[in-house]
């Protein structure tokens, strides 16, 4: 049997088939109706409860037993029909009852069978009152072969924080770290995020989709769910599909950075409802260039891999998924210093010190990280319609940071070890229960989570060894009625944290306790067809974690002394997000707001005195608690002002305050506006999917800091030009090959941005042409 | 089917089993004694002429962070005197406690000290050795006192692998204290 295989399907999403709309009307007064079966591609088992609706009409039902529906008394027109199943993201297609089906509607009654369509409903389980976003397909190509934070850049309301330009964290509403969280192929994942240098270890070639759910998601995501959840998210398994695949290659020419990337997937013949997939990435990049010098050893090196499959029988599903991430990221080496006077004077000197040519060497300092993850899944839908579902995983995630500088003494400079290492393994368990529809009216999720949790720590004292265990419970119902749907939820969770240390030569150990209640209230309206709203209050939670409860010691990267609290209790989040929607088929616009209240955020504040070192006096900063407000709003709209053309514009604004100080807090991403315009070529038979776009994204410079509260006030705003072009060819019958071309800062302009950490030593990346070819053969899709 | 079923059950079960074999993180904490760490800096005056030794010390013996330093002592010299300076550092978190000025001596191409009085007029500092590209080192040099006066002194310790070139500039700081200097 094949082992080759990757990218397992997310455990939570499902595909649908909503098989053949039929319609039938006698003539044109209202008397057309559609219905259908809704299926599940896992079974081809009639999917029980979900809702069909017609949107902007006040009617909605749900599918009976046999997963049928049906809507009747429509007038011919065009309509957008939406099916959606709690924890689904919302499936739309557009209907045309009108247009070119006229002659089928003046036809004796009779079914007309308009065409099949594969509805990709994916489950995301987050509350269907909290805006998601979501990138796939073609939106997605276009991100392909940069790192998982900055293939999430376009959306409205995310950011990231970076170091130099190979390590990027996503920032959703200007929270980060822990205070997101990263559901990786449905399992949360565990790496030491704590560190603003701690990029996430996923390889964004695994997904075929990337969402954002927007706030605080505690109930249905446990701990960390405080600013929002990205889901990384794999095709479903091809299971009894002939074998296909792509070959992804995309090659960047600043760093000289290459990226090469392919799946194969298939099923096996003879063995009925098993499927596989195996995937690959090699990424090798160079010094990064800055409009006016390179930047020494900020070259990476990375090596992914995954291997998934699956096996599907009528409501009976299993799934294994294996993936490795391998990376060596290089610092750039100007950015190490050892005192505030080293500081000072780069920061004097305008560029860094150090020069450098183009090299694809990565020396010290730099991290080696490893990420592997095995996970398997497994469900069962019931006749009646409830499902049940289990999912474990493990997790190893091993973190290397190499210094500058060896140590002087030889023989230990010999071992050449890293600095500090991070062993971290991580068990979890999922059960979840999905309980069959109530009076066809109200469907509901319960669920059992855990979370086993160990750390090894080697080498220069920076957090404790920890063992740390959760559980967590959850129960989520949705109710659905004309034009309403309204969900509630709660969740328990339960944490307790042993860490131990050495303090004056001799073993320390230390027991934490967490325990939290969460909640959910959320409800969506649709007005019309074009006009909808939702409003959703959400809490969330998050225990201290170890650097929080146990720093000492100066963080170079930023020059400072910071000191944790062991007394430090959880931050609690209650957010509230609104949004409303426009859309017809010209013009759409999205506008939401949130007020997201953090109380006991957690942050470092200054202390007045400094702290002595042997390197000198350092500011002093110590993990304070506060209440935070974070308060935006999200806009974005898309016009179709002339045929073929469209603009589209991104609004993100933020404002934060630390309500107990009354002051501002450091650290918040700065307001942006990020414009485009795109021209699609007609489809022909030679031209598919051409396009050609300009954009230009603005982001201010960020006025609302405490006062002296930072070496270097925030950066100037800045502007940057980049544009696209790219089309598809159509080789043969099975065989496709995409081809982009991009420029990234076009006019070559020196920049820094607040939250690139390297922002004191060096400007940001210059322009940067890339080049994309994706070349897809097989039943792929 | 069920034969499927209940293999995969079995198979879950095993891996879940498997995956209790966890391991107490609590048994792996242990005194590490690889890192190296500058905990005290120990100025030598030895009045030219006599055998005199004035030491001034800066002294953190568990390092940055936990406690503060137990010493950090006031330079106090004479006016119109000759001494020769020598500086000692010394990592005493470990037992027994390891000469980092032997490792420095060792790698002197790798290494600069540098002090810096001010005002400029309290001291003059004359480099006393070289290293094997004819660089100062700073490990041993003259310190040549003028009028009486108060001020501070800079002692710095720069990290210049690869890149020293006999100024202080490339590198980073491994020492960098400000002494207070006393010249009466």
């Amino acid at each position: 049997m094949h082992t080759v295989l990757t990218m397992n399907r997310i455990v939570f999403s499902l595909f649908l088939i909503l098989t053949s709309f039929a319609l039938r009307a006698q003539t044109s007064d209202c008397a057309c109706f559609v219905k259908g079966v809704v299926k599940d591609q896992h079974t081809g088992q009639p999917i029980v409860g979900a809702t069909v609706l017609i949107v902007g009409k006040n009617s909605g039902v749900f599918t009976d037993e046999n997963g049928r529906y049906e809507l009747r008394n429509l007038c011919p027109g065009a309509y957008t029909l939406e099916c959606r199943i709690i924890g689904y993201n919302p499936f739309r297609e557009k209907l045309d009852l009108t247009a070119g089906h006229e002659e089928n509607f003046n036809l004796e009654e009779q079914e007309v069978h308009l065409k099949d369509v594969e509805i990709t409903a994916h489950r995301t389980d987050a509350p269907s009152s909290q805006p998601l976003s979501t990138i796939s397909g073609a939106d997605l190509d276009k991100t392909r072969g940069q790192n998982l934070a900055e293939s999430l850049k376009g959306f409205t309301g995310v950011t990231s924080l970076q170091t130099g330009s190979s390590i990027s964290k996503p920032v959703i509403h200007g929270l980060h770290s822990n205070r997101i969280l990263i559901m990786n192929n449905g399992v949360r994942q565990e790496g030491q995020q704590w560190g603003s240098e701690h990029a996430p270890e996923i390889d964004p070639f695994i997904a075929t989709r990337l969402s954002v759910v927007k706030g605080a998601a505690g109930v249905r995501y446990g701990s960390d769910a405080i600013g929002g959840v990205i889901l990384v998210e794999p095709e479903e398994l091809p299971f009894d599909k002939a074998l296909s695949g792509e070959v992804n290659a995309v090659g960047f020419t600043n760093g000289r950075q290459g990226v090469l990337s392919g799946t194969l997937q298939g099923s096996i013949k003879g063995f009925k409802g098993f499927g596989w997939r195996a995937q690959g990435t090699i990424k090798r990049g160079g010094n990064i260039r800055t409009p006016g010098y390179f930047l020494d050893n900020t070259g990476i090196s990375e090596k992914n891999f995954s291997l998934a499959a699956g096996y599907r029988n009528k409501g009976f599903g299993i799934d294994v998924f294996y993936s490795r991430f391998d990376t060596q990221i290089g610092i750039f080496s100007g950015s190490h210093i050892g005192s505030v006077t080293d500081l000072l004077s780069v920061i004097e000197n305008g560029e860094p010190f150090v020069k450098s040519g183009f090299s694809y060497n990565i020396a010290r300092p730099n991290q080696n990280v490893s990420h592997e993850l095995i996970k398997a899944e497994t469900h069962y839908h019931f006749q009646n319609g409830n499902r049940f579902q289990w999912t474990i995983a493990r997790q190893l995630n091993d973190r290397n940071e190499f210094d500058l500088h060896r140590p002087r003494n030889d023989s230990i400079a010999a071992l050449n070890k890293p600095e500090l290492t991070f062993k971290l393994t991580t068990l979890t368990n999922d059960v979840i229960w999905d309980h069959k529809p109530i009076a066809g009216k109200l469907a509901g999720q319960l669920g059992i989570s855990t979370l086993y949790q160990y750390n090894l720590m080697d080498g220069r004292p920076l957090i404790p060894n920890f063992n740390q265990f959760n559980i967590g419970f959850f129960w989520m119902e949705r109710y659905v009625t004309n034009g309403w749907e309204l969900e509630a939820g709660a969740r328990y969770d339960y944490r307790s944290l042993t860490s131990f240390r050495i303090v004056n030569r001799e073993k320390v150990s230390q027991d934490f306790k967490f325990a939290n209640f969460s909640g959910t209230l959320g409800a969506t309206r649709n007005f019309s067809e074009k006009f909808s709203a939702r409003l959703n209050f959400g809490t969330a939670w998050r225990a201290p974690n170890v650097s929080e409860l146990f720093s000492d010691g100066v963080h170079h990267g930023a020059a400072a002394f910071e000191k944790g609290d062991a007394t430090l209790k959880a931050e609690k989040a209650l957010n509230t997000i609104a949004s409303v929607k426009y859309a017809s088929p010209k013009f759409t616009a999205e506008i939401g707001g949130y007020y997201n209240i953090i109380s006991d955020f957690i942050y470092l504040k200054p202390q007045p005195e400094p702290i002595l070192t042997v390197r000198g006096a350092f500011p002093y900063f110590k993990y304070t608690q506060t209440d935070a407000s974070f308060k935006g709003i999200d806009l974005s709209a898309n016009w179709e002002f002339m045929k073929h053309t469209t603009v589209s514009s991104k609004l993100s604004y933020l404002r934060v305050y630390d309500r107990r100080n009354d002051n501002y807090l450091v650290l918040i991403p700065a307001n942006r506006i990020d414009n485009q315009i795109k021209y699609e070529l007609p489809e022909d038979a030679k031209w598919h999917k051409a396009y050609f776009s300009i954009g230009n994204l603005f982001v201010a410079q960020q006025k609302r800091v405490p006062p002296a509260s930072d070496f270097l006030a925030p950066p100037k705003a800045y502007s940057l030009w980049n544009a696209q072009v790219g089309t598809t060819f159509h080789v043969t019958e099975k065989q496709q090959l995409e081809v982009g071309l991009s420029v990234q800062n076009i006019f070559n302009v020196a920049y820094r941005d607040y939250l690139n950490r390297f922002r004191y030593y060096a400007d940001d990346m210059g322009r940067n042409v890339s080049l994309r070819l994706k070349w897809k053969f097989g039943a792929y899709d | 089917m069920r034969m499927t079923r209940k293999i995969s059950s079995m198979l879950l079960l095993a891996a879940a089993v498997s995956f209790t074999q966890c391991k107490d993180a609590g048994d792996d904490v242990q005194i590490d004694d690889e890192n190296e760490l500058i905990t005290s800096v120990t100025l030598k005056f030895t009045e030219e002429g006599t055998t005199n030794v004035q030491s001034f010390s800066y002294k953190d013996a568990d390092g940055d962070g936990g406690n503060a330093p137990t010493a950090f002592d006031t330079i106090a010299l004479k006016p119109n005197k000759t001494y020769t300076l020598a500086i000692e550092l010394l990592d005493e978190s470990k037992t027994p406690a390891s000469n980092i000025t032997e490792e420095v001596a060792e790698e002197s191409d790798e290494h600069l000290f540098v002090y810096t009085p001010s005002p400029s007029t309290l001291l003059t500092y004359t480099y006393g050795d070289k290293d094997v590209n004819n660089y100062a080192i700073g490990l041993t040099g003259k310190a040549v006192t003028t009028a009486a006066g108060l001020g501070k002194m800079k002692v710095q310790l720069r990290h210049q692998p690869g890149s020293k070139n006999g100024t202080p500039g490339p590198g980073s700081d491994d020492v960098n204290l400000d002494f207070n200097l006393k010249v009466q």
